[in-house]
């Protein structure tokens, strides 16, 4: 088992080479020109553009470049993100913990929601409760994330006003940057609890709940299916039988036999839609103007912010590799048959 | 039928109904039967005869699409089929438990055996863990498995066929059942552990008086362990009988087959006789005996009407043959 997750971490430098490698032959393409215009904010300096090129080497080979940038970013440097107006490592150590947050909120809906209906659904195939499980599962599969986001936004921000856009509210904003509030993780919504500071909590919450459900919907539809049919085929099995053979209790049947063996390959898909949720947040958050790491990507990508792409690609890599790892031990936990080893 | 006052368990004309976009299939046409305390009943027949139909629908536990549609089960006088559920989930392993055929997929297989036994304990008695945890070790040693304590910490996958099987049967005795349901509970095993298991089935009679339905087509254990013998073939009861009688002298053509083709150390042919031909498939709307396509006696009227149970000296037989034979001798 140890000796499995090292080897997938050895894999993790050769992943994030090749991704940033690629990437950066692709805005090898821009001229580097309009590369150096990026630096250059007044336009009456465009004089210096040469000096910009020069000073950067941005005519230099290819390799000799991501030389350049891959030195200084094994050396913690990830450049300067124009669009952030910060470092890249600055701007995503910000960014992330919101999106981070987002998605551990979204996931921990889809995996129980999920889990409930399709179990529900299995359990009452073909009666009322299944047909409502599937009909919200296609109506999930088919409404697009941002006429969906949009529409939550206008009831529920325009006409109701409950649950605002972006991240937090001003007061908000002056407590959690004010001296008294501890960051102590990062993520706002711990924070808040270990600060005691009940109010930021509710606030960061309230921001929570229009992209979490939204982001819900799609992978809960896809949820909902893959659990009802792994279920419905757990069900037809022996052992399932034996397990009423025994008197057991029918939610014992159901939730103990049954059910941690449909849970499997939902586990697998949890893991992929989390990572998929920590990179691809991106229309969700500029939906809700939510300060998240996908909105930082796609400024940097508007605004040619090329170190910020950089930066963003490099953590989504890393990240992907991670949460497929995290998905393989997960599957270890739930399946006692399945070793990781060769 | 007469329920007498030892009867744990009285089926009257059950019937089995399978259903599927076809049509409805009768595969269980109308069984009868009582069973004794501390009696063992064997049910024979070859594949798709509704042995293990008839088996699943004693404790209500047919697949989707099955449906038993008439007669009566009987537990201890009580009606299992109009019993409510949780009377009935008490019932279950309880009264009567049941070993299942295929040790490899009637175990969870993410669920250590340990805590697939004592959860079987805890849904019925009320035992401290240590005395359930202590009664699980013994029975499991009684059925052979070396190092239960250990060995109760592992999964299904982790057992061989035959362990698991042994398993299942640990399973189904922990409760000391009335009546143990077996169906084909030693296919997988091979000689020496069979004999074990069954001699662990009779040693269980013995001491707590449990009856059961044994379900088989091996007529050597049969012959080993019955007390009484029921012959299905095509969803009917063709012949039952008290097995010395029955071994003795078989009245049915086709159990007559069927004895026919066992191996005995006296034999001399070169091959074993067979019956000719193949069972009919579940359901074929016939008139008729069931058997007469197969049968070396039959005649006119085998094919044309459904002989009844024909009662003879205690034993029933379902054949033209021997109701015609009887008749003379009565007028």
């Amino acid at each position: 088992m140890l000796r499995y997750i090292l080897r997938r971490l050895l894999l993790l430098p050769l992943v994030a080479l090749g991704v940033t490698f690629l990437l950066f032959f692709l805005t090898q393409r821009l001229s580097p020109e309009m590369r150096a215009s990026l630096y250059i904010k007044d336009p009456r300096q465009m004089g210096a553009l040469e000096e910009v090129i020069e000073k950067y080497g941005l005519r230099d080979n290819v390799f000799k470049q991501y030389g350049r940038w891959l030195s200084s970013a094994l050396h913690g440097d990830l450049g300067y993100s124009q669009s952030a107006n910060m470092p890249v490592a600055q701007a995503i150590k910000e960014y992330l913990p919101a999106t981070v947050q987002l998605a551990v909120v979204t996931i921990v809906l889809v995996v129980f929601f999920g889990v409930w209906f399709g179990v529900v659904s299995a359990v009452k195939k073909d009666k009322w409760q299944d047909v409502c499980a599937r009909l919200l599962s296609v109506g999930g599969f088919s409404l697009p994330i941002f006429v969906l986001g949009l529409l939550l936004l206008m009831l529920f921000y325009g006409k109701l006003g409950w649950f605002p856009p972006g991240g937090y509210s001003v007061s908000t904003d002056v407590i959690v940057h004010s001296p008294s509030f501890h960051p102590y993780t990062g993520f706002l919504l711990i924070d808040a609890l270990l600060n005691g500071n009940m109010t930021v909590f509710w606030d960061v919450l309230r921001h929570l709940v229009l992209p979490a459900v939204t982001l819900c919907i799609g992978s809960f539809a896809l949820m909902v299916r893959v659990m009802r049919s792994s279920m419905l085929e757990e069900l037809g099995k022996d052992y399932v039988r034996t397990a009423r053979a025994k008197g057991l209790p029918e939610h014992a049947v159901v939730y103990r036999h049954a059910g941690k063996n449909a849970i499997i390959p939902v586990i697998t898909l949890a893991g992929i839609q989390f990572i998929r949720l920590l990179g691809g947040t991106v229309i969700v958050e500029t939906i809700f103007d939510y300060p998240g790491i996908g909105r930082f990507g796609v400024t940097a990508a508007q605004q040619l912010d090329i170190a910020g792409i950089m930066g963003f690609s490099l953590m989504v890599a890393v990240l992907f590799v991670l949460g497929n790892l995290l998905s393989d031990v997960l599957y270890t936990a739930v399946d006692p048959r399945i070793k990781l080893s060769e | 039928m007469n329920a007498c006052e030892d009867t744990v368990l009285q089926v009257e004309d059950l019937r089995v109904c399978f259903s599927n976009e076809q049509g409805k299939t009768e595969v269980l046409r109308g069984l009868s039967y009582c069973l004794q305390k501390g009696k063992v009943l064997a049910v024979v027949g070859e594949s798709g005869c509704g042995k293990t139909v008839h088996a699943l629908s004693l404790l209500k536990l047919l697949p989707p699409g099955g449906e038993i549609t008439g007669g009566r089960i009987l537990y201890r006088g009580r009606d299992v089929l109009s019993m409510p559920q949780e009377s009935l989930r008490k019932l279950r392993g309880a009264g009567m438990s049941m070993i299942f055929q295929d040790p490899m997929t009637s175990l969870n297989p993410i669920r250590t055996i340990g805590k697939q036994i004592m959860e079987t304990i805890e849904a019925h008695s009320t035992v401290s863990k240590r005395r359930a945890q202590a009664r699980m070790l013994r029975l499991l040693k009684k059925v052979g498995i070396e190092n239960p304590r250990q060995r109760i910490n592992e999964y299904p996958f982790q057992f061989s066929g035959g362990q698991r099987q042994r398993i299942m049967i640990a399973m189904a005795l922990c409760l000391r059942p009335t009546v143990l349901i077996a169906d084909e509970p030693t296919t997988a095993l091979d000689v020496t552990i069979q004999a074990q298991i069954l001699k662990l089935i009779k040693n269980l009679q013995g001491q707590n008086g449990m009856s059961a339905v044994f379900i088989t087509h091996n007529l050597a254990i049969v012959a080993d362990i019955a007390d009484e013998v029921l012959v299905l073939y095509g969803g009917y009861c063709v012949e039952q009988a008290e097995v010395k009688s029955l071994f003795a002298q078989p009245l049915h053509p086709y159990t007559q087959g069927l004895l026919g083709s066992l191996v005995s150390l006296k034999r001399k042919d070169e091959r074993l006789p067979a019956i000719e031909g193949y069972p009919p498939a579940p359901g074929t709307p016939e008139e008729g005996c069931p058997f007469a396509p197969r049968c070396p006696h039959a005649w006119e009227k085998c094919r044309a009407e459904l002989p009844s149970l024909f009662e003879k000296d205690g034993r029933k037989v379902r054949c033209w043959l021997v109701e015609e034979n009887e008749k003379p001798r009565e007028n």
